[in-house]
C-alpha cells in the first residue's frame, strides 16, 4: 500500500483539448478502438482514463469516462468503446464517427486504478466485458517493459466473438513471459473450446491464483454488477481489500 | 444502514471515485485524489477515495465502501457558476 496521501501521479492541469482521430479499427461487432492525435498529450500512466464532451450543434453537451488502452509507451493514444444501442454517447463514437472527427478530452486522470512495471507483481487482473480495455493498457505497458510480473489476466464476455484485442492477447500470451491469459463465456460454449463457459466465481479465481497468501495485486474492472461480484469473491479467499483495487463502468456491457 | 448497502449493491448505476477522478482534481486544486484515503467518521475504516461509492442524480454523492456513510455531496447550481460541495471524514491530501 502507498503511503496515505502520496503523490502517485503529478497533478495535471484539468484542461480540455481538442483531438483527432486519426485511426478506426473495428475490435468486435459492437466494440471500436479510436487512435487520437492529442495536442501536448502529457503522457499517462495504465489505468488512467480520459473524460470524453461532445457538444451537439444546438449546444448540448454530454460527458463520459473511457479509459486509455494503450500502454504509455505507445505511439498513440486509444480508446476503446463498446456501442450500447440506445446510449448517448457510445453509438457515436464506436459507430457513426469517422477518421478525421474531432471531439473534446480531458486527463488522464485517475491514479488508484493504476499500475506501474515498477510496482511490480504478481498481479491478477479481472476483466468484464468492456473493462479489459484499462487493464489492457497495464498489459501492453507490462510487456513494452519487459517487466516479467507473473500475471493472470482472467476475461469474461458474453461469447468468443466479444473478446477484445484477441490476437494480440494470444501474441502477449505466447511470449511466455510470465503472462497467462484466462477466457470465461457467459452466453456461450463454442464447440470445442476449453476455457471456462460461466461467470466469474471464487472457485474459478482460486484456481486462476495467485492465492491470496501470495497477495497478488489485484484489478477487477467491468459493469457494476460483475465488479461487486468478483470482489465479493477475492474477499471470500482471503485476499486483503487494500489489494483488490476496482473500477466500475456503471450498468454497461457484460 | 445495511438495507441501504445491500440495494445499493444491487443498483448497476452505482461507480466509483475513479469516476470522478477530474471533477475532484477541480476541488482539490489539481491533486490526484482517487489514491487519497477517507478515514471514516462513521465506521472508523479508511479507503482510497477510488474505492467509495459513487451515485449521480440531481447531484453526486460519494459514500463509504465500509457503511455507507456520505463522503461527499457535490451539487452544481445555475448551470456551472456554482458548485457546492459537502465533505465529510477525514481526507488524507497530498501536499506539494
Ligand atoms: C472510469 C470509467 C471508465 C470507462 N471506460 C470505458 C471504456 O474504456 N470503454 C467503454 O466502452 N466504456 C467505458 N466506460 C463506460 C462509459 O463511460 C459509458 O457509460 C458508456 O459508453 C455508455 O455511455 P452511453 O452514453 O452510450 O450510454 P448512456 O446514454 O449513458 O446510457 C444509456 C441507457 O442505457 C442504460 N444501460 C446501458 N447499458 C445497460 C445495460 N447493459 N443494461 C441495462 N441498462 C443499460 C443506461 O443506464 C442508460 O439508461 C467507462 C466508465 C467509467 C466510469
Ligand atoms: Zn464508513
Amino acid at each position: 500500500m502507498a503511503t496515505p496521501g502520496a503523490p502517485l501521479v503529478a497533478p495535471v492541469p484539468l484542461v480540455w483539448r481538442l483531438v483527432t482521430v486519426v485511426e478506426v479499427v473495428d475490435e468486435t461487432p459492437h466494440a471500436r478502438t479510436l487512435a487520437l492525435d492529442v495536442p501536448d498529450w502529457p503522457g499517462h500512466v495504465a489505468g488512467q482514463h480520459l473524460d470524453v464532451r461532445l457538444t451537439a450543434e444546438d449546444g448540448y453537451v454530454a460527458e463520459r469516462s473511457y479509459s486509455i488502452a494503450s500502454a504509455p509507451e505507445d505511439a498513440r493514444v486509444a480508446l476503446t468503446v463498446e456501442r450500447i444501442d440506445d446510449g448517448e454517447v457510445s453509438p457515436y463514437l464506436a459507430g457513426e464517427l469517422v477518421v478525421g472527427d474531432q471531439f473534446e478530452v480531458r486527463g488522464p486522470v485517475g491514479g488508484h486504478f493504476t499500475w506501474r512495471a515498477q510496482d511490480g507483481g504478481p498481479l491478477l487482473l479481472v476483466a468484464g466485458g468492456s473493462g479489459l480495455v484499462p487493464l489492457m493498457a497495464m498489459v501492453r505497458h507490462r510487456a513494452a517493459r519487459a517487466s516479467g510480473a507473473a500475471t493472470e489476466l482472467l476475461v469474461s464476455s458474453r461469447e468468443r466473438e466479444a473478446v477484445l484485442y484477441r490476437d494480440e492477447l494470444e501474441r502477449l500470451a505466447s511470449a511466455e513471459d510470465g503472462l497467462n491469459v484466462v477466457y470465461t463465456l457467459t452466453r456461450s460454449r463454442p464447440a470445442g473450446w476449453s476455457g471456462y463457459a460461466r461467470r466469474v466465481d471464487a472457485p474459478m479465481l482460486a484456481e486462476v491464483g495467485p492465492a491470496a497468501s501470495a497477495s497478488p495485486r489485484v484489478f477487477v474492472c467491468g459493469p457494476t454488477p460483475f465488479v461487486e461480484a468478483v470482489a465479493d469473491a477475492l474477499v471470500s479467499l482471503g485476499h486483503a481489500a487494500e489489494n483488490v483495487h476496482t473500477e466500475r463502468f456503471g450498468p454497461t456491457g457484460g | 444502514m445495511e438495507e441501504e448497502r445491500g440495494a445499493a449493491a444491487r443498483d448497476a448505476t452505482v461507480l466509483d471515485g475513479n469516476a470522478i477522478a477530474a471533477l475532484l482534481g477541480e476541488i482539490f486544486g489539481g491533486s490526484e485524489m482517487t489514491s487519497a484515503t477517507r478515514g471514516c467518521g462513521s465506521c472508523g475504516q479508511s479507503h482510497p477515495i477510488g474505492e467509495h461509492r459513487l451515485y449521480r442524480g440531481a447531484g453526486l454523492v460519494l459514500r463509504c465502501p465500509g457503511c455507507g456513510d456520505v463522503a461527499l455531496v457535490v451539487v452544481e447550481r445555475g448551470g456551472e457558476a456554482v458548485r457546492e460541495v459537502q465533505l465529510l471524514g477525514r481526507w488524507q491530501v497530498a501536499v506539494g
